[in-house]
């Protein structure tokens, strides 16, 4: 078999073409493989929760043992506060101050009753949530607050922090 | 020049190759589109842009795609519905057709999406995200979608909509009145007024003449006899033909013929499919004491002092610790002193007015109220007045006069 | 297409390999053996290959494509191990997602079920053409041990059907419970020791949570290593044993002539230590024109049997969907309740064989799952010793010399297969029979 142009032309695509198909179809089924380790749905619990109706909210402020969270309210505004210390995540526990005290928060004022003890290893936070003693590294987290669309209801997402200048303000 | 030997099979194979891996790549490309090629990715398409003609672009551009699951995993069900039907809990859309219809909110209200998923109450194969498969409407699923169409396939008499029921009996099985479920309401007064336990075994006794019914729902439908059944060929359809004419449809019986309507044998039918073992968690069963029980005399002892003059401190919590007798609230633990004269025995054991000793409480008050009962000003101004009425009233019954007022 | 040339200066004595990575193109047969002797993946083919060996119409490459079907059964089942979950209470379900969440899934699922489903028929067609080929037979070879290699054969052939019996109970459907108390119910009818081996199997006395993580641990770790295990010695033996049976007829039809001496063998460590060594000389196997180099003819060829394969396999899976019924219920027998196909001849043997002789009932699942199996089991297994054929008939499809054992082998394979039609198309609820056209009865539905 003589090696001239076009034979060798020839037998050079047929081989890419061949080899190089095969090779790029197992590449891509191999992907395919792993592109369904991906989950398409979550079996976590939602990160949306629905907290109930904003009358269940007094003024001050109510604990929601089963989000771990604070939700904080002042007449028509809400704000909500993780309950998880930052430290290692044990719950912590609010303790009313002895007299109300206003802080500016990241820009904002905001009125606090309470401030936040770790049973854990004793970190404390003011009552937006700054880390204030302790080996807390972080403040405690703020999260989204919003109304259902469909039935009026406090809805928190876990999954959304904000600043500390964050406020639900019905009406 | 080193030997080489010659072969005859490049020329061939080569080219054989070459079709194989073309058609490699064919195959390739036909799984992958094969996944691209669902009906919820046209669903989706269609109601963002119904969204954006009724409300705008940007409230289309936030619209969540892809498969979404409900999962309740107390009923452990994974319920991917709102892939296709996502206007269920987005407002607007009450008179659209499916799967763009917004969801009733009034049975949503008791019955969460969160805690039920969809199929628990509509039937239905949750699992599938292709249309017909999630309805139930493919071999080897034996729960269609209880829908109005269904009902419409049975001509049932009264509402069309009825055949969910069904699925409502499994939690509130033991309710004898159900809001929302007028068929299986009807069907479970006529089990008491024509008697089905003289002769049956419901709900866990009646009489052995007749077959146990306490699950004849989960009875599987080959062991039904059908041979005389005309029409569909279904256990719910043997059961409305049944209970309509019991000797037509089983040889030898001696269960009497009612004369039912059709209204009532078809409601009787569903109740009869319904009644099955189904694993849901305890407190998913209406009518689960949630707490200890009360007697009818504690039940009206407890109303009265809620709506009563004492209301106030049965609702702030007060209660679980002082009564209050001149206000007629009594306390089950009656830790501390009864409030009645609480304005006089505040200034007698800490010297102090009741206005003082809320602002600043010692001993066991003042974890109380910085802890638990955590009281607004507003609120504590509330508690000292009620505190002065129950004290007046207290008075009034021991028939003291009042005393000359000597607090500020 | 050449790659990075990585070659060192020109080799100083025979042995020395000149590039470190193996040709595509070897322009030599030098270069061609180097490319097998420096190559983990190809050391196991040999520098040359007979072209008797190459032909299609021999052998079809059954075996290749058994291997093929086999590493796509292993591929396709990586990702379904991490999707699928062992237990009672989670296993419809996590097949349920796979069929309808995973990206893909589906095509995974069957995928794997294709292909283990072509296994078993593509190994059953390699039996059936080595046994009608009378390959199992030694040729002209010095040391042969082909009768083993047949036995080996037949063992993995029994690992794959019970490979593919482990999977089937997996997604914990009706179909598949009631298969496996079929299966496990005709394994309990050996006498003494019957109910014992059930119970072992079973992990218990009824199928349930012990007897899916048992399965599961076989169908995933011990039956697929065995496999590739006795896969590996598969292999090694038709290479010991000098290459396909038809390699050694045509060796010998040809008249010996004297060639010129050839070197072809090197007996230094893979050719790696220098110096000279004894070279072979040899007379007629491997002279030019009854031979090629393996790579690249024999590599391009099974490229095309494993890429075919897995073409096809692919496409079938787009079109072709995998059942899942309903959820298994130990309280509803489905009617009729039927065994994997690949055992229904089985089954209907058992059904049709029960032997009444006056007060003496024999179990038909004594009869038709254990004696018949075990006796038609034991002859294939050992019938490499009892043919007495001579050896110039192996790897001859349909010698004359064999004729009547291949004529009595392939009326029991078609009566197989007709029992297996039956069985498929032809029994109907309460295992009656029906045509395939008949209509069955309507299943009636709850509602």
């Amino acid at each position: 078999m003589s090696d001239n142009k076009q034979p060798s032309d020839r037998r050079d695509f047929l081989l890419k073409l061949g080899a190089g198909a095969g090779v790029a179809a197992i590449g891509v089924q191999a992907a395919a493989s792993l592109r369904s380790l991906v989950p398409n749905v979550s079996y976590d619990a939602p990160t949306t929760v629905k907290l109930g109706p904003p009358s269940d909210f007094p003024d001050g402020l109510k604990f929601l043992p089963d989000e771990r969270v604070l939700v904080f309210r002042d007449g028509n505004t809400f704000h909500a506060i993780s309950a998880v210390c930052t430290h290692l995540g044990c719950t912590v526990r609010a303790e009313a101050l002895p007299n109300p005290q206003t802080t500016d928060a990241a820009g904002t004022t905001l009125r606090l009753t309470h401030r936040f003890l770790c049973p854990c290893h004793g970190s404390q936070y003011k009552g937006d949530g700054t880390n204030v003693s302790g080996p807390a590294p972080k403040p405690l987290a703020w999260f989204r607050l919003m109304l259902a669309p469909d039935d009026g209801q406090l809805v928190i997402d876990l999954a959304d922090e904000v600043g500390r200048d964050f406020r639900l303000t019905l009406g | 020049m080193e030997k080489r030997t010659s072969s005859p099979y490049p020329r061939l194979d080569r080219l054989v190759l070459a079709i194989v891996g073309v058609v490699l790549v064919v195959g390739t490309a036909l799984f992958m589109w094969s996944d691209r090629a669902h009906d919820w990715r046209y669903y989706q398409l269609e109601f963002k842009q119904l969204v954006a003609e009724k409300f705008g672009e940007d409230k289309a551009a936030v619209l969540p795609s892809g498969v979404r699951q409900i999962w309740a995993s107390d009923l452990s069900r994974a319920d991917r519905c709102v892939t296709c039907h996502q206007a269920v809990s987005y407002k607007g859309f009450e008179q659209a057709e499916h799967p763009y219809r917004t969801h009733p909110v009034e049975p949503l209200k008791l019955h969460p999406v969160e805690a039920f998923g969809c199929t628990s109450c509509h039937g239905g194969q949750g699992w599938a995200i292709d249309t017909a498969a999630a309805h139930g409407e493919v071999a080897h699923w034996e729960e269609p979608l209880l829908s109005r169409s269904l009902g419409e396939t049975y001509t049932l008499a009264g509402n069309k909509n009825a055949l969910m029921q069904m699925n409502c009996n499994t939690c509130h099985r033991y309710d004898r009145e159900t809001k929302g479920a007028d068929a299986i309401n009807l069907a479970k007064r006529l089990v008491n007024e024509k008697g089905c336990r003289a002769c049956h075994v419901v709900n866990g006794y009646g009489g052995t003449i007749g077959p146990d019914l306490t699950n004849v729902g989960e009875k599987a439908p080959e062991q039904y006899d059908l041979s005389r059944l005309s029409g569909q060929r279904t256990a719910f359809a043997w059961h409305v033909s049944h209970f309509k004419d019991p000797r037509g449809m089983t040889e030898g019986t001696v269960m009497p013929n009612f004369n039912f309507s059709t209204e009532q044998a078809q409601s009787l039918a569903m109740l009869m499919l319904s009644w099955q073992r189904r694993d849901v968690p305890a407190r998913f069963v209406s009518g689960t004491p949630r707490t200890d029980p009360r007697n009818a005399d504690e039940l009206k002892a407890e109303a009265a002092m809620k709506t009563g003059p004492g209301g106030w401190f049965v609702q702030t919590g007060c209660f679980v610790c002082h009564s209050i007798a001149a206000l007629g609230v009594k306390s089950p633990a009656q830790i501390g002193p009864d409030l009645s004269n609480a304005v006089e025995d505040v200034q007698s054991r800490f010297g102090l007015t009741i206005d003082a000793f809320l602002a600043n409480p010692t001993g066991t008050m003042s974890v109380v109220l910085s802890r638990q009962i955590i009281l607004t000003p507003e609120q504590k101004q509330v508690a000292i007045q009620k505190l002065r009425e129950a004290f007046a009233e207290y008075q009034r019954q021991r028939g003291t006069p009042a005393a000359p007022a000597k607090e500020k | 297409m050449t790659l990075p040339s990585f070659r060192r200066t020109k080799p100083e004595a025979p042995g020395v390999h000149a590039e470190r990575l193996w040709s595509f193109r070897p322009q030599s047969d030098r270069e061609a053996g180097d490319a097998v002797v420096s190559n983990f993946m190809l050391h196991w083919f040999p520098a040359k290959i007979s072209k008797a060996s190459m032909a299609w119409n021999y052998s079809f490459w059954l075996g290749t494509v058994s291997g093929a079907l086999f590493f796509l059964t292993i591929l396709s089942g990586l990702p379904l191990l991490f999707l699928y979950v062992p237990s009672v209470e989670r296993a419809y379900q996590s097949v349920k997602d796979i069929e309808f969440v995973i990206t893909f899934g589906s095509w995974i699922r069957a995928v794997h079920r294709i292909s283990a489903h072509l296994m078993v028929i593509v190994v059953a067609l390699h039996l059936i053409r080595v046994f009608v080929t009378g390959a199992y037979k030694n040729g002209v070879g010095r040391g042969q041990q082909r009768e083993l290699n047949w036995v080996i054969g037949v063992v993995m052939f029994l690992v794959t059907l019970f490979l593919s019996f482990t999977g089937y109970l997996l997604p914990w459907d009706q179909l598949a419970f009631w298969a496996v108390t079929v299966g496990t119910n005709i394994a309990s009818s050996i006498p003494a020791i019957g109910p014992a081996v059930r119970e072992l199997m079973i992990g218990g006395r009824n199928i349930e949570q012990a007897t899916l993580i048992r399965f599961y641990v076989l169908h995933v770790v011990f039956l697929p290593a065995g496999l590739g295990v006795l896969f590996a010695y598969h292999m090694w033996r038709v290479r010991k044993d000098g290459g396909l049976a038809r390699s050694d007829a045509a060796s010998v039809v040809e008249q010996p002539r004297t060639t010129d001496a050839v070197p072809t063998k090197t007996y230094t460590l893979l050719g790696v230590a220098r110096g000279t060594a004894p070279t072979v000389t040899t007379r007629t196997l491997e002279a030019a024109n009854t031979t090629v180099n393996a790579i690249p003819d024999l590599t391009r060829r099974a490229a095309i049997a494993i890429l075919g394969t897995i073409a096809i396999v692919s496409i079938m899976s787009v079109f072709i969907a995998s059942p899942l019924e309903e959820p298994a219920n130990a309280l509803i027998t489905p009617n009729p309740a039927k065994a994997p196909w690949y055992f229904l001849w089985l089954q209907e043997i058992v059904t049709d064989t029960t032997i009444r002789l006056g007060s003496f009932t024999l179990n038909g699942a004594f009869v038709g799952g254990v004696i018949l199996p075990g006796v038609l089991i034991g002859l294939l297994t050992f019938w490499p010793w009892i043919d007495r054929s001579p050896h110039l008939a192996a790897g001859v499809w349909l010698p004359r010399e064999r004729r009547r054992q291949n004529l009595v082998f392939l009326v029991l394979i078609l009566g197989v297969l007709a029992l297996t039609f039956v069985g498929m198309a032809m029994r109907g609820p309460y295992w009656h029979l029906y045509w395939p056209w008949e209509a069955w009865p309507e299943i009636p539905g709850r509602i």
